[in-house]
Order: C-alpha cells, then structure tokens, then sequence
C-alpha cells in the first residue's frame, strides 16, 4: 500500500501542478506542523510579555496576521533556550532589561503596558541608537529575530506570503501582479 | 576453482558504486554491495521532504554548538541546515588525524547513496584537450584514454540517468544525450544576450544538470517540481541518486545484495596469483568482524576512503600496501579551486515587472574559455576554470519595523546575477594522503593523514577568474559588479579526486586504463581515487562513464576466464 506522501505526490504529478490548498493542508498535518516548545522556560512572566509586545509592533497584524499570531514569541523564547550558547542568550536578556527600564523612566510603565505609539517610540530610539546602556546592535538582533520567526512560521508562508510545496513547473519571465506578494521558499 | 561468496563485490554505494552494482548484476552477476552507512530506502527515509520551514527543527539550521562539535567540516557541505543533516558525517565520531593534517574540508556522507543523496548534479563531460592536458603540459601521470574512448560511455551514462541541457556545440564542453534543459529566467537571457554580443568568444548555458525535465515511467522517475529541495531525498525521482536510478535496476535483477553498516578496512591479497582474497569488515554497530570474498571487487568507497582503504591493505609481513608497487598511491590529491565570485545587478527599471514562479534546482554556466587553443598570452597559469551561477530576485530589504516593513517586505529587490568559480587543480605528486601509524579510528582503522595545498597555478587562476568575471559582468551592462576571494581549502569544492590515478605505466600509476589496478588483476578502482587529472567540471559524470565501462571491461574478462 502506498503510504500518504506517495499518494499526495502523485496528486501533484496528476494535477502536473502545485497541490491544491486543501491537498497541501493534508500534506502539512500529517507532521505535526503545531510548532514547537522550548525544552525549558528562559523567560520570566515580565519577559514573555515584554517580548509579545515587541513582536506585535515589529509584524503587526495587518490584512494579515501579525508575529504573535504566528507564535513568534515562542519561537523566539525556543531559539534562546535551545539554539543560542549562553553568552548570546545572556546579551539578549539583557537587552530586554534595558528596554523595559527605559519605558520606565521615560512613561512610568514596562514596555507591554504602553499603548502602541509609546512603544513604537521606545524602538525608534532603540532602533537609531539613542538608549543608552543599550548594547548596539540589541534592535536589528531583535528585529531579525521577528522577521526570522514570523517568515517561517506557516502563516508567514501560507498567510503573508504563497507557499508552494510542489510547484510542478518553472516560469522565470512570471509577472509580479499576478502574486502582488513573496514567494516563500 | 575458488569458492566465493559473491560473483563481484561492490565497496560503497554512491555514485560510482549505485553504476558498479547496476551494471555487474544486469550483466548476470551475484553482487554484494557494502556501505559503511546507515540504510536509506527512497521516498520512506526522505524524513524532511514535503516539510514546510515551520515544520523543520530550529526553523532549518543546527545550533551553532551542535555544529561545532559534530558537523566542523560537514558544514562545508550543507550539514548544518536542519533540513539535511542527517545525510552528513560526524566528523567527531568519524575523524582523519586532524591535529597532524594540512587543512582540508572532507565533506562526507554517511548512508547508502553516499554523495549522490545531496550532490550537486551538474553533469558535464571531459573535452578532448582535457584528457590531453597532463601529456601535454607535464604535470601528473598521462591519461591513457581519449575522449573518443570514454564518449559512448558518457552516452549510455546519460541517457539512464535523464540530464537536461542544451546542445551548443563547443569544443571544451562536448554535447551529450540530453533532455531539454531547464528554463533560463528573464535576467539571465538578458545577461545571456548582452554577454555574447560584448564577448563573442564568452558563452552563458544552461547548466547541464541530473534534474531531468521529462519523465522517465520505465525507471518509475518523474520530471522535476522545482521545489530545489533536492538534498532532503526527492520522491519523484526526478534527480539521479543512487536511491533513485542504480539501486532499483540492480534489484531489479534478483543478483543484488546489499548491507549498509558494514565499514570496509582493507582487502585481503594473494601476491602468488595477483589477486583479492577477500573484503575485510567490521560491523559499524556491532563491531563484528568479517570477510566476504568474491572474484572481482570494485572500490568505489569515494576517492579519500577507497585510497585510505588501498593503503591499510598491507603485503603479508609489511607495512607497505599491495597497490603501492608504483610508489604513487595516495600521491596527487586534487579538488577544484572555488570559493571565487562575481555577480552583477540589472539596472534599475529593466524587467522590474517579472519574478520567478518554482524554485529551479540548478541554473546557468560559463564554460571554460582560457587556454583553449595553447597558452593564452595573457594568462600566467595553465588549464582553465568555469564559471557556475544563476539570476535571482531577493526579497526587497526595508528599514524600520511595523506595518511598512511588512508592505515592503513584499516586494522584490533589483535583479541580481551572481557566479562561483570551479577551477582545475593541477595534479602535485607531493599532494598526498597517507595514515598515521599509530592512530586509529573506532573501528581500528589508521586515520587520514593529509598534506595538501593550492599552489601558483590554482591561485593565479583565482585571481584571473575574478577580473575575468567582473570584465564579463560590466561588458553585459550590469551595475554595481563586484567580486571576492574567500579563502579556498582543499575539499571545499566536495571534487576531491586523486591518490589511485589512471595511467598506463605500471611504475608511474595506480591503475589501468579500464581502471584495474596494475597490482591486482580482480581489483577496480573507479570514483575519483583514480582521477589522473581533475578539468575544472563537475567530475560525477566521468565517474559514471567510467565505471560503466570498467564493469564492462571486468565481466568480459572473466567470460574469458582472464580474471
């Protein structure tokens, strides 16, 4: 018996073209495309939720989904416990201390608990170098980071961007306006 | 007569060994085929293929700590994305002398398929002028084949495997059996156009590749998606692996057995009659020790380890192996020159409106065009390199953050061309391979001792390529050209070749003509281990061309009862 990724491949060979979505949503649940959970906590509850925020100003939600839908925060929390050695995990900590002190001085609140203007404020200055005892490099690490997570997540790939799993055919002369988006690879 | 356990036995299944296996068994023999590696049965141990980058661990790369600690060289060669990392070596588990050895980046595979799992599939042929290079210039041992000898090889290697390309007619990069190449995009047939018609003698090709553009229902292979994951294992068969095309014909036949786990560590010989007695093995789980005997034995274990093979493979009361009575086993360790690019942009306002549609497996070539017709005047170095590269639209680069980032994060940067440069290493006798005398690894094989480096030839090569490229990239009307030179180690290019080289003088070489060693009459020795000179293609084709016609060669030997 042909097992289930003989029978979607052969669909796609059918068709001679990408899967169909309903096809390609098949294909993605047959590995568990939940995600993922880091093997321990780094973050403190102040630090996931500082986190959270920074992530809903960097991919907001739009006409599409932003970064929290897509479960960036936890990537990111994943990456830190279980990808980076300690020193860059220690550097990124700390970054995030800096920021919420900053929002404290500044508005007399942590960062998650400004409205969304303050907070653009707060990585604008982060952003163009001006908070100090912030480590250079701390906000396009950060930014990296949401773009990193949220582009590979499945709503980055399906949602925000056109995911073709099998796309069956190469046209190299294929015009922007009929995606009007990314392709995602 | 002698009692065998099996007709041939075949030692690695990569490339060279899938075509060694496929051919001695469609010729009716009972075959063994023995991988150090674990077993990889197509599309079911293709674990990632069909996964989306959500779906991958860590989003696709290793943590870097992981990598440092098992990949340190397997890096070079893709280890670290998640993606395709378990078709790579432990390089802390499965060691050379690295503390005693010149630099060198071995990239090695560990399962059965070997490299043909995540190679590059660029298939391109030997010219006439490169099989007469080492005559002719004086470095290396002479070939003693032309091409007119390996051509109906390169053939019938061709149309099995399905490789796309175009037929353009030029003397140093012969046309072959091919189905139509893949699409060129819209920047590269503007590059194309302008290039040629700056240079007339420059050409820009397609990329002749083991992607095959049309099925093949008789194999059970199916033209490329274009999904350019071919390293996770492709289903539809549609790139040549051993998995693929060599395995299935040779199971075909009901002659083949095949044990993966095996670690071959040196081969029995008989100096009275010339001959291998047997295989020595030592179960890569296990530990269990066994000889398997045959009457013929193809070492295609991958160049560096059939050569660390020959060497441990040691005259009765000696410490000098069997296949050393030339003096030259282990010597003219090459690999290409590479690590050198150039690229260009296409001009603000031109073909802004198109984008690619599929991700395509391979791209566009600049054949060699250096010393063609003798010794260019300008060049100070001999031989030549090519040129491999494609276009592309990366993704537009916003600054900020918030809902404009994720707007312009939707669009497409300029049109971008970029190249890598693969150039031909000249054979150095003092280049060499040899094993430790003391050290070993933990199956009691002697590791790797390398000595190996670019010299003049390969760096002035380099640095030419660089110009060349940048000359090429501004008389096309490209913006914004540059190049690089990165530090370049032998091994980088995964083209290591050499230490069993072909020739026809006994004392001078390792092996034959039809690649049979002079020492040892039932012995072939056909991937690159018995590469005489390197060209600057992508050398897996000759490979296939040359173990086609060496198993042809060692059956009708033993019909006449020759071996």
């Amino acid at each position: 018996m042909p097992d289930r990724r003989d029978l979607l491949a052969g669909a796609a060979l059918f068709f001679g073209t990408s899967l169909a979505p309903p096809l390609a949503k098949a294909l993605s649940q047959a590995d568990n495309p939940a995600g993922f959970t880091a093997s321990h906590a780094v973050f403190n509850d102040g630090q996931r939720a500082l986190v959270t925020a920074i992530c809903d100003r960097i991919v907001p939600a739009t006409d599409t989904p932003g970064a929290v839908a897509a479960g960036v925060p936890a990537f990111i929390e994943m990456m830190l416990t279980d990808w980076y050695s300690g020193g860059d995990r220690m550097d990124f900590l700390a970054g995030l201390t800096e920021l919420d002190g900053f929002a404290m001085r500044g508005y007399g609140k942590v960062f998650a608990a400004l409205p969304a203007q303050q907070q653009d404020s707060v990585l604008t200055t982060a952003m163009h170098g001006m908070m100090q005892g912030l480590a250079s490099g701390f906000f396009d690490h950060c930014r990296q980071m949401v773009v990193l997570g949220y582009y590979s997540s499945e709503i980055g790939c399906r949602q925000e961007r056109v995911y073709l799993p099998v796309p069956g055919r190469y046209d190299g002369a294929y015009l922007y306006s009929q995606v009007g988006r990314v392709f995602s690879s | 007569m002698a009692n065998y356990d099996f007709d041939a036995i075949v030692i690695g299944s990569g490339i060279s060994g899938g075509w060694a296996a496929k051919e001695l068994c469609e010729k009716g023999l009972k075959v063994l085929m023995l991988d150090r590696g674990r077993m990889v049965e197509h599309k079911k141990d293709y674990i990632t293929e069909f996964k989306g980058p959500w779906q991958l661990p860590y989003r696709g790369t290793l943590p870097p700590a992981e990598v440092a600690r098992d990949y340190f060289l397997a890096k070079w060669g893709g280890a670290a994305n998640t993606d395709r990392n378990h078709f790579y070596n432990n390089d802390r588990l499965n060691p050379f002398d690295y503390e005693g050895s010149t630099p060198f980046r071995w990239v090695r595979p560990n399962q059965v398929g070997g490299k043909s799992l995540i190679w590059g599939r660029v298939s391109l042929r030997w010219s006439p002028i490169d099989f007469e290079a080492n005559r002719k210039d004086g470095y290396g041992v002479p070939w003693p084949i032309s091409y007119d000898e390996l051509a109906p090889w390169y053939s019938y290697v061709e149309k099995f495997a399905g490789i796309a390309g175009g037929r353009e007619g030029l003397a140093q990069l012969p046309d072959g059996e091919f189905q139509p190449p893949h699409a060129m995009n819209v920047a590269e047939i503007w590059v194309k156009e302008r290039l040629e018609k700056a240079m007339p003698d420059r050409k820009l090709i397609h990329t002749r590749c083991a992607n095959m553009t049309e099925d093949k229902p008789e194999q059970g292979r199916f033209r490329c998606q274009e999904r350019n994951q071919c390293a996770r294992g492709c289903s539809f068969g549609a790139y040549f692996s051993t998995q693929s095309s060599t395995l299935p014909a040779a199971r075909k036949t009901g002659n083949l057995t095949l044990l993966s786990d095996k670690v071959v560590t040196s081969l029995d010989y008989d100096p009275r009659t010339k001959r291998i007695t047997g295989v020595r093995t030592v179960d890569a789980n296990t530990n269990e020790a066994r000889i398997y005997t045959s009457r013929i034995v193809f070492l295609c274990a991958s160049a560096m380890a059939s050569v660390q093979i020959l060497l441990n493979s040691r005259l009765p009361g000696s410490d000098r192996s069997f296949a050393n009575s030339s003096g030259t086993l282990g010597c003219y360790i090459m690999d290409h020159a590479m690590r050198t690019f150039f690229w260009g942009t296409v001009p603000e306002g031109q073909l802004d409106q198109y984008v690619e549609y599929g991700r395509r497996p391979t791209g566009v070539y600049i054949p060699k065009f250096r010393n063609l017709n003798g010794q260019d005047a300008d060049a100070d170095f001999v031989r030549g390199y090519g040129m491999q590269g494609g276009a592309s639209r990366p993704v537009a680069a916003p600054e900020g953050f918030g809902a404009s980032m994720k707007e312009g994060l939707r669009k497409y940067g300029p049109w971008t061309i970029q190249f890598n440069v693969f150039a031909e290493c000249l054979p150095y006798k003092n280049n060499t391979l040899s094993l430790h005398p003391a050290k070993t690894d933990r199956f009691g094989m002697p590791l790797i001792v390398f000595d190996v480096g670019f010299r003049h030839n390969e760096e002035r090569m380099m640095v030419d390529a660089a110009r060349q490229g940048e000359i090429m990239m501004r008389a096309a009307g490209l913006v914004d050209v540059g190049s690089r030179q990165d530090e370049h180690v032998p091994g980088d290019a995964i083209h290591e070749m050499g230490g069993a080289c072909m020739g026809d003088d006994p004392k001078a070489s390792v092996v034959n003509r039809w690649s049979q060693a002079h020492d040892a009459d039932n012995l072939f020795v056909t991937d690159g281990s018995h590469m005489s000179s390197t060209n600057c293609v992508n050398p897996s084709l000759t490979f296939m061309a040359l173990t086609a016609r060496a198993a042809d060669h060692a059956v009708k030997l033993a019909r006449e009862h020759v071996i």
